[in-house]
C-alpha cells in the first residue's frame, strides 16, 4: 500500500478523533464553568468541612483545697465513647457485645445504635479499663473523646459545703456554684485540616488558641477537723436516730469556718444515689427556734445594760410562772437563783424574769446586734435570714418566750457568729469560708481577709458572759461537754418543735449545744445541734459529748497546752 | 546542531524542574510525617499526663482521712490522737548541744576533743 493511500485511510480517522477530543474538552469547559459560576460556594463548603476542623478545646476546671492545700475537689480527664451509628455493620451483635462491657441493657444501647444521625453518646466519662475493654471489641464506628469529670478524693467530707457539678461541669451547689466563675476557665480552640484518614494535619492551616484552667479556691476548712467532726456527729446521728444533724467548728477571732457538715450527707462522685434532702445544707438554709441556746442574747443584755448583777437574786416562782394568761414552767423548779446561776441551771422563768427587766426594744437591739435575722453573707448558697419579728408586731407573751429562744428562728451558722461574737471580746465577726482565690502558679488573684464587723458588747460584758457559760459546763446543764485542763464553756438549749397545728410538739425536740474553749482565752467555737433525736432530746445529754470529743481532738490536733 | 542544543536543555530544564519537584513533595511528605510523629507524641503526653492525674488522684483517696478511717474500723483498729500522758517530750538532743559546744571551741580544739563516737552523717549533696 502506498503512503498516499495509507494517508487517505487515516486521516478522516484522526480527523474524528480529534473532533471528538475538541467536543468533549467543550463540554468538559462548559461544565467547569457551570460548576465554576453556579455550585462553586457548595462545593468548596462541601470540601473544607471535610478537610478542616474546628475544635474547642476544654479548660481544666480548677481545684478546690482546704485551708492546709489539700485537695479536695479534683478534675481529671476520662473518655466518653460515641457512635457513628452509619458504619456499624452488625448493629445487634455491635449492642449485645457494648452491653456486657458497660453493663447497660442491649435494647438501649441498640436504640442508641438505630439512631438516623451520626453520631450518638454510648457512655460518658468512663474508667480506664472500660475503654480498653471496647477497643479489644474492634467494633466499628465507635470513637472516644476526652471529657474532664469533676471528682472529690474525700468522697462525702465536707460535701455541703463543697457542693457538685453537672455534666456539663457548671458548678451547681456550694462553692462549686458560688465560685463557677473562678473554677471554670475559658475555652480554647484548634483551627486545622485533616487527612483522608481525620488526623490532624499539623503546619497547615493550624492555629491554636490554649485553653485557661480555671483558677484554683482555697478554703478555711482543715479536712482533719472537719473528718473527726464529721465522725462524732455521725455517731451520734445514728446513735439517737435523729432526723437531721449539724456542727459547726469556727474559729471566733477570724470566723474561719474549720468544719461545717450536715446530716444526713450526700456523696458528690455520686450525687444520682441520694435523695434530694440529703444535698441540703442545713447550717445556712434551716432555720429553727433555738431553745435555751438564745439565752445568751439575753444574758449579754442583762450584764451590758446593767440591769442585774451577777450574784444578784430573782425568784423563779418554784418552777411556775404565770404571765400575761400563760403559764411558763422551768424543768425543775428554783426557788431564789442568783442571775449567773439562772442561765448556769437554764432557768427559764428568771430568764424571762430577767428579760422583763431589760425590756423589749433594748432585747431587740442585741439580738439584731448578734447578727440574728441577717444574713452572715457567708460564701454558700441559699443561706435564709430567719424570722425575727420586729417589736411593734411583738405580742405580751414575746418578750418572755423570745428571751428563752422561743418566737425567733435562727440558723446554726448564726448562732455560731453569736457565740463567736461572746468569745473574741464583743466583735461580730464575718463568717468565712474562702481564703483566696489563686491561679495554678499560686499567685493569689482574690483574698479575703478576715472582717470585724461591728462591736455587739464591751470587752468586760463579754468576759462576764464568758465566766457565766463557763458556769454552765462546770456545774451546771452542760456538764458532760467538760474537757479536763481546757475549760470549756458554752449553753445547752433543748427546743420544742412546732407541730402542723402550730401547738409546740411535745415529741419533736431540736436540741443543741453551743460552746468554745478555752473559756479565758477562746481557740474555737463549736456549735452543735440534732433534729429529732430520740429517746433522749436533752441538749446536755445529746449534743455536749459531740462537743466534747470533737473539742477533744481540736485541742490534741492543733497541740494547746491544758490551761488549767 | 542547533536544534540538538535546544532540545538538550529543554531536557535539562525539564529534568531539574522534575527533580525540584520531587525535592520539594519529598520534603513536604516529610514535614507531615515529622508533624505526625509530633502529634503522635503530643497525645501520648497528654494521655500519660491524665493517667498520672488518675493515680494521683487514687493516691489522695487512699489516704483521704475517710478512707483510712474506713478501712481501719473495717480491720477493727481503734485509732486515737495521742493523750498528753502518752506523750514524751524529749529536751534537746546531745548531739545537737555537742555541735553547739563544738562552734564554741573552734577548729583546731576540735582535734584533740575525744567527744563522740565516729559515725555516719546523711549526705546532703
Amino acid at each position: 500500500m502506498c503512503r498516499k493511500t495509507l494517508n487517505k485511510l487515516i486521516a478522516p480517522r484522526i480527523k474524528k478523533v480529534l473532533y471528538s477530543l475538541v467536543v468533549l474538552f467543550v463540554l468538559l469547559a462548559v461544565r467547569l464553568f457551570c460548576v465554576q459560576l453556579g455550585a462553586a460556594k457548595p462545593l468548596s463548603k462541601l470540601a473544607s468541612d471535610q478537610y478542616k476542623t474546628f475544635s474547642r478545646l476544654l479548660p481544666r476546671r480548677g481545684m478546690i483545697y482546704d485551708r492546709n492545700l489539700r485537695e479536695l475537689a479534683v478534675s481529671i480527664n476520662l473518655d466518653s465513647v460515641f457512635i457513628d451509628p452509619a458504619l456499624v455493620e452488625d448493629r445487634h451483635s455491635a449492642a449485645d457485645k457494648l452491653s456486657a462491657v458497660l453493663e447497660e441493657d442491649p435494647e438501649e444501647i441498640l436504640k442508641k445504635i438505630d439512631n438516623k444521625k451520626r453520631f450518638a453518646w454510648l457512655a460518658r466519662r468512663i474508667e480506664t479499663q472500660a475503654v480498653n475493654d471496647i477497643k479489644r471489641l474492634s467494633i466499628k464506628g465507635i470513637g472516644f473523646t476526652k471529657e474532664p469529670k469533676r471528682v472529690y478524693p474525700n468522697d462525702a467530707l465536707a460535701s455541703h459545703v463543697l457542693g457538685f457539678v453537672g455534666l456539663d461541669d457548671e458548678g451547681l451547689e456550694g462553692i462549686e456554684l458560688l465560685y463557677n466563675q473562678y473554677l471554670t476557665g475559658t475555652v480554647g480552640w484548634i483551627y486545622s485540616i485533616r487527612d483522608a484518614k481525620k488526623r490532624e494535619v499539623p503546619g497547615y492551616e493550624y492555629r491554636e488558641i490554649s485553653p485557661a484552667d480555671g483558677n484554683d479556691v482555697v478554703l478555711t476548712i482543715d479536712s482533719v477537723v472537719q473528718a473527726f467532726a464529721e465522725k462524732e456527729l455521725e455517731r451520734s446521728f445514728k446513735k439517737y436516730n435523729a432526723k437531721g444533724g449539724m456542727i459547726v467548728v469556727m474559729e471566733p477571732y477570724t470566723g474561719d469556718i474549720l468544719a461545717l457538715a450536715n446530716r444526713p450527707t450526700f456523696n458528690p462522685n455520686k450525687i444520682g444515689d441520694y435523695p434530694v434532702e440529703a444535698r441540703r445544707n442545713r447550717v445556712v438554709c434551716d432555720f429553727f427556734e433555738p431553745g435555751s441556746s438564745f439565752k445568751i442574747v439575753t444574758a449579754t443584755a442583762v450584764v451590758e445594760e446593767d440591769v442585774m448583777g451577777m450574784d444578784d437574786e430573782l425568784y423563779c416562782e418554784n418552777g411556775e410562772f404565770k404571765w400575761s394568761m400563760h403559764t411558763y414552767h422551768d424543768y425543775k423548779p428554783y426557788e431564789w437563783l442568783k442571775f449567773r446561776d439562772i442561765i448556769k441551771y437554764s432557768s427559764n422563768i428568771g430568764t424571762m424574769k430577767s428579760a422583763l427587766k431589760v425590756g423589749d426594744r433594748r432585747l431587740y437591739r442585741y439580738i439584731k446586734r448578734f447578727g440574728f435575722g441577717n444574713k452572715t453573707d457567708i460564701d454558700l448558697p441559699g443561706e435564709v435570714r430567719g424570722i425575727i419579728r420586729p417589736t411593734n408586731e411583738w405580742s405580751k407573751l414575746s418578750l418572755c418566750s423570745i428571751s428563752m429562744g422561743q418566737e425567733v428562728t435562727v440558723t446554726a451558722l448564726q448562732l455560731a457568729c453569736a457565740l463567736s461574737s461572746v468569745a473574741n471580746g464583743g466583735f461580730y465577726v464575718k463568717p468565712r469560708i474562702v481564703t483566696r482565690v489563686q491561679d495554678k502558679t499560686g499567685y493569689v488573684i482574690e483574698k479575703f481577709e478576715p472582717r470585724k464587723l461591728h462591736r455587739v458588747m464591751s470587752g468586760e460584758t463579754s468576759e462576764k458572759v464568758r465566766e457565766i457559760l463557763r458556769g454552765v459546763v462546770a456545774e451546771g446543764t452542760g456538764m458532760r461537754a467538760e474537757v479536763k485542763g481546757y475549760s470549756p464553756a458554752g449553753k445547752t438549749g433543748t427546743a420544742q418543735k412546732v407541730e402542723e397545728d402550730g401547738r409546740y410538739s411535745h415529741r419533736k425536740f431540736m436540741s443543741s449545744f453551743i460552746g468554745f474553749l478555752p473559756y479565758n482565752d477562746p481557740k474555737f467555737v463549736v456549735v452543735v445541734l440534732m433534729d429529732e433525736p430520740r429517746p433522749i432530746y436533752y441538749g446536755g445529754t445529746v449534743c455536749a459529748p459531740v462537743f466534747k470529743e470533737v473539742a477533744e481532738q481540736l485541742m490534741r490536733y492543733y497541740k494547746i497546752e491544758p490551761t488549767s | 546542531m542547533r536544534a540538538i542544543l535546544n532540545t538538550h536543555k529543554l531536557i535539562a530544564f525539564v529534568v531539574t524542574i522534575t527533580l525540584a519537584a520531587l525535592f520539594y513533595v519529598n520534603q513536604q511528605a516529610l514535614v507531615y510525617q515529622i508533624g505526625l510523629k509530633v502529634k503522635e507524641n503530643q497525645q501520648t503526653c497528654s494521655k500519660l499526663v491524665d493517667h498520672n492525674r488518675i493515680l494521683v488522684y487514687n493516691v489522695l483517696n487512699l489516704k483521704s482521712p475517710v478512707t483510712l478511717e474506713t478501712k481501719l474500723l473495717a480491720e477493727e483498729v481503734e485509732l486515737d490522737m495521742p493523750h498528753k500522758w502518752q506523750v514524751v517530750k524529749i529536751g534537746s538532743s546531745p548531739d545537737k548541744n555537742f555541735r553547739q559546744n563544738a562552734a564554741k571551741r573552734g577548729l583546731f580544739a576540735n582535734l584533740f576533743v575525744i567527744g563522740r563516737e565516729a559515725e555516719a552523717s546523711p549526705n546532703t549533696n
